[in-house]
């Protein structure tokens, strides 16, 4: 979360009036565009048409606590607009609906409301699909709506527009321009996605979440984030917004595919000889093959240059010349423009030769992770027994301590999950861990310890949270051991304590409802 | 963590000399101060000029810079201070209370662990005629005893008086990694104060020496009790100072009535777990995890790590911290319910130093083709902010995840000086080294071995480095000619200081 856009939201939930009235929104003014922008991108407009696409979506949201699992933390809102798709269905941002309890649709000018759900969401993508829950009332609240379309032409140097609604629903129009476009994450951390780059100035208004960003009329982008110091927005762009809807219309939502690889660029001249290149010659040096992903299926391995992909050449700096934007990350060739289930085919060079690699693109589920990239909208798993709480390690836990990162034990865990190989090759599929001890007769003595790894409990291993909750059914001669990967490497605790902690836990001060969650 | 916020007692300013009664039998404690009768010129100011090491551009002289503490007389020609009173010392000298004149000083002895030092004048017939003070034991909890020294807020001679607050085992600042027993006393210790007797009708009984910061904490001061000085002073009799010793494991109370059954001890409260063993350490192939240590030299260790030593309650490592390298150490412990008892030889566990500031030495480095490498320590880890995560894991987990055992000299290519030649390594400057031409980087003076090596692909010179993506290629002719020009434009005169062979 970037605190421009956090800055929004708070003026956002300041101003909270109804619409009241019929609409007369402004003409949105395209000024005169630069030369890149082509003359077809600007029809006349029709007011009326313009606005019957855009609802307020108001979401109360609750998530989970991570250090304390079994707990929620305090409600609160978000509003921001919806952008109304074709079939009664409404576009927005995952982040507006992360952990949502209760969603609503607004009409902006009657303030009629109808509840929606979630019909399919990203969060790598950080888009949603949501939709009405009540097919009863649903005819009658999009009557006066019409869905809008999406547009992917665009290119850099175009002039767009930034819509919001004022208090009353009236249209606020202001422009904006492209000047860059690129590949950046976008609220989570794992996969880089095509951004444009906008300057121009977007006001401080009601329900400032989301923005929808528009090119004559038709969807261009939704705003990500706004950097109100330089007056620069970062746009989450239709051609991501096109593949996410196209993936979802077909029934089963797959998600954007990936290559997994890391790679070097090889602008080092002397690391080019070193490679054997050309001084020349295209390609970048893969460092790292992604087990199970789309690279190492097709064969790459760690070592080749990878000239090309699906026949667009990759240069020194790892980018492909894209037709629409210019020089970009070879990522987008495989995120933005392929599906999964895709044909790709991957050059290398490899002992000098040149190798074709074909294989079908996949993608890596968020579950796969050995730490989650991200948890949205479900509790994290948990065991807890006598006092220990065993958690699987997340990066939304390890988020949780923000920037003050508490010293030794999260540090170190945070490396874990920055370094997974390792941790997978002894087997684990997750990373369990302690994450607090709460004071019991069961855990006397230990009481100040937290963050060190599980890799044993009564003689299992410990791949996963599963593993825990089993291994806890048998102790040995009345007793628990637990053996730790650091200090103090095994703690003992008593069985018959640990039952009757449990039974305390679960109706004692530390209100505890359940003692796990395994799902 | 409280560390932190020790600050050397230790003033940048200068004083001037004073007296205060080198008193000896009067036990009443409000006692005037004569100062003309010369008993307190043998507490003595210390004016000392340093060069800062720089570990920036470690072929550098280092940063002028000066303090000043106090000394006291314990023997002919022999005063007692600090450690951190004259370290990186270049100038030292000496003033006495009642007589203005200089009196340049060097170094005899230097303990930077228990932050000790015995300096000299280099013409000692002035304090010929002085008395030496002489020690007292451990002062009882809730005693007065005055502090005299020569701390900020004047220049003359200064008294303050307290009483004993505290005994008990506590981090020594200026290595920020080494504890000792100390006594800590209300009366004010301040910045010049350092290196000062602490005195008790009229005997030392303790070196005045750090204290916190006045935001974190009021009238809290510290002093290096008798046995950690006699310790020292026993220590470098035979001409040299050897170092403490240490037994090298980290011990995990036993309260837990499973841990109990488990470990299999009894409820006499006697034994404390063996939670880690330092491989490298006095006892690394004699205890393992999970052994119970029942009593050292006989005497028993509690079930928290306590011992009962000279009638109070310690940390079990003072039975340690009173010997010598060498010297034997009684272990009684079980395991798996057997009672085995061993003497063990205690010697030093080096690992650690790296963890603290060093002194009184130079950085070591070498460059090759503007590459900077230079060996892992605090010094270096502070001076350059390096926070590359491969980096900062290694120096934050060095002991616990013993990984000394595998790099026993770590070493990060700091900078590079960029050239033509290297222009593209200049962002993995604060990377650590593993390998150069094939060959495992485990100290400093591998890197010179390993530079000198081919690798397979023979004209070029490989590094590789810890959790970096790619290898780092230098073409080796053009390195070793871009050499001498890049050594040449950056100021540096010698390629390498390794360190004394």
């Amino acid at each position: 979360m970037k605190i421009s856009l956090l800055s929004l939201i708070t003026l956002a939930c300041l101003s909270s009036l109804h619409a009241q009235g019929p609409l007369h929104p402004p003409e949105p003014r395209q000024k005169p565009t630069g030369t890149m922008a082509r003359p077809q991108s600007l029809p006349p407009q029709q007011p009326i048409i313009n606005t019957s696409s855009l609802l307020k979506v108001n979401v109360t949201y609750q998530s989970y606590n991570l250090q304390i699992p079994w707990q929620k933390e305090t409600s609160s809102g978000r509003r921001g607009l919806g952008v109304v798709l074709p079939n009664n269905r409404v576009l927005v941002t995952a982040q507006m609906v992360a952990d949502a309890t209760y969603i609503e649709l607004e009409l902006p000018d009657s303030g009629q409301k109808i509840t929606a759900k979630v019909q399919a969401v990203d969060y790598e993508a950080n888009l949603a699909v949501l939709a009405p829950n009540s097919p009863a009332k649903e005819k009658a609240f999009f009557s006066t709506l019409k869905g809008m379309e999406v547009d992917t032409t665009a290119r850099i140097g175009d002039a767009l527009s930034v819509w919001q609604t004022g208090r009353v629903g009236e249209l606020i129009v202001t422009p904006m321009r492209i000047s860059k476009v690129m590949t950046q994450g976008y609220v989570v951390e794992n996969a880089a996605f095509l951004v444009y780059e906008a300057t121009g100035i977007i006001r401080s208004e009601a329900n400032s979440f989301t923005l929808p960003i528009v090119k004559g009329g038709k969807l261009a982008a939704l705003l990500l984030r706004y950097d109100s110091k330089n007056q620069v927005a970062t746009l989450l762009p239709a051609p991501i917004i096109d593949h996410f809807l196209k993936d979802v219309a077909d029934g089963k939502y797959e998600g954007f595919p990936s290559l997994g690889v890391e790679f070097q660029i090889t602008l080092d001249e002397q690391f080019r000889e070193y490679l054997g290149l050309k001084s020349d010659a295209p390609g970048v040096f893969i460092n790292n093959v992604m087990k199970g992903g789309s690279a190492d299926k097709a064969g790459v391995k760690k070592g080749d240059i990878m000239i090309s992909i699906n026949g667009s050449s990759i240069d020194s700096r790892g980018d492909y010349q894209d037709p629409q934007f210019g020089a970009l990350s070879v990522s987008h060739i495989v995120r933005g423009r392929s599906f999964v289930g895709d044909d790709v085919e991957i050059r290398v060079i490899r002992e000098d030769k040149e190798v074709i690699l074909k294989s079908q693109l996949t993608r890596k589920n968020v579950e796969d992770y050995l730490v989650l990239p991200y948890l949205f909208d479900k509790g994290p798993k948990y065991v807890l027994s006598g006092g220990l709480l065993f958690q699987e390690l997340t990066r939304a836990y390890l988020n949780s301590f923000g920037n003050e990162q508490q010293g030794g034990p999260i540090l170190r865990l945070q490396r874990i999950a920055n370094t997974p190989d390792e941790f997978e090759k002894e087997g684990r599929k997750k990373i369990v861990f302690l994450s607090a001890i709460l004071p019991t007769s069961s855990t006397q003595g230990y009481e100040r310890m937290n963050g060190q790894v599980v890799d044993e409990v009564n003689g299992k291993k410990i791949t996963e949270i599963a593993d825990v909750a089993a291994a806890m059914k048998e102790p040995k001669e009345g007793l628990h051991i637990v053996k730790l990967r650091e200090f103090p490497y095994i703690l003992h605790l008593d069985a018959l304590k640990v039952e009757k902690d449990n039974l305390q836990l679960l109706n004692g001060m530390f209100r505890v409802s359940e003692l796990t969650r395994l799902e | 963590m409280k560390t932190r916020f020790l600050m050397p007692a230790f003033a940048l300013l200068c004083g001037v000399p004073f007296f205060a009664h080198a008193a000896e039998e009067q036990p009443s404690a409000n006692q005037a101060i004569d100062l003309t009768t010369g008993e307190w010129e043998s507490v003595v100011n210390i004016d000392c000029s340093v060069l800062v090491p720089d570990y920036r551009e470690p072929w550098n002289a280092g940063q002028p810079s000066g303090g000043s503490g106090t000394g006291f007389l314990i023997g002919k020609n022999r005063f007692l201070t600090n450690a951190h009173v004259v370290s990186n010392a270049t100038k030292l000298v000496i003033r006495t209370t009642n007589d203005p004149q200089p009196h340049p000083a060097r170094i005899v002895f230097v303990a930077h662990d228990c932050d000790l030092a015995i300096i000299e004048a280099e013409n000692g017939t002035h304090f010929e005629k002085l008395k030496p003070l002489t020690f007292g034991g451990i002062p009882k909890l809730n005693t007065e005893l005055i502090a005299v020294g020569y701390p900020i807020g004047g220049d003359r001679i200064s008294v303050t008086r307290g009483v004993v607050s505290r005994i008990d085992f506590r981090p020594f600042s200026h290595t920020q990694v080494d504890s000792h027993l100390a006594i800590q006393v209300d009366a004010a210790i301040n910045p010049g104060n350092s290196g000062g007797p602490v005195l008790q009708n009229g005997k030392v009984v303790g070196v005045a020496f750090q204290g916190f910061n006045g935001r974190v904490a009021q009238n809290v001061g510290y002093i290096i009790p008798v046995p950690v000085i006699q310790r020292f002073l026993k220590d470098v009799s035979d001409g040299h100072y050897d170092h403490y010793v240490d037994i090298a494991i980290t011990d995990f109370p036993i309260e837990n009535s499973a841990q109990k059954k488990a470990l299999k001890v009894g409820d006499d409260g006697i034994g404390v777990m063996v939670a880690d063993v330092e491989p490298a350490g006095s006892v690394g192939n004699i205890l393992k995890r999970g052994d119970v240590l029942l009593a050292m030299d006989g005497n028993p260790v509690l079930n928290n790590g306590l011992i009962r030593f000279e009638g109070e309650l310690m940390d079990m490592n003072e039975v340690v911290e009173r010997k010598f390298a060498g010297d034997k150490l009684k272990l009684a412990y079980q395991r798996d319910g057997k009672k085995e008892e061993v003497d063990v030889e205690l010697k030093r566990f080096d690992p650690y130093v790296k963890l603290g500031s060093q002194y009184n030495q130079r950085p070591r480095f070498l460059v090759y083709a503007g590459l900077v490498f230079q060996p892992m320590d605090r010094d270096l880890m502070d001076a350059h902010q390096i926070h590359d995560p491969a980096a900062s894991y290694l120096f934050d987990n060095y002991l616990t995840d013993k990984l000394y055992v595998e790099r026993p000299e770590p070493v990060i290519l700091t900078s590079v000086l960029t050239d033509e030649v290297n222009t593209h390594l200049a962002i993995y400057a604060h990377s650590v080294v593993d390998e150069i031409n094939g060959m495992k980087i485990k100290s400093l003076k591998d890197v010179k071995e390993a530079l000198s090596k081919k690798d397979v692909k023979e004209s070029f010179v490989v590094i590789k480095l810890l959790e970096k993506g790619r290898p780092l290629a230098l073409k080796r002719d053009l390195a070793e000619t871009a050499h001498p020009h890049i050594m040449q434009t950056y100021n540096i005169t010698e390629d390498a200081y390794l360190g004394d062979e």
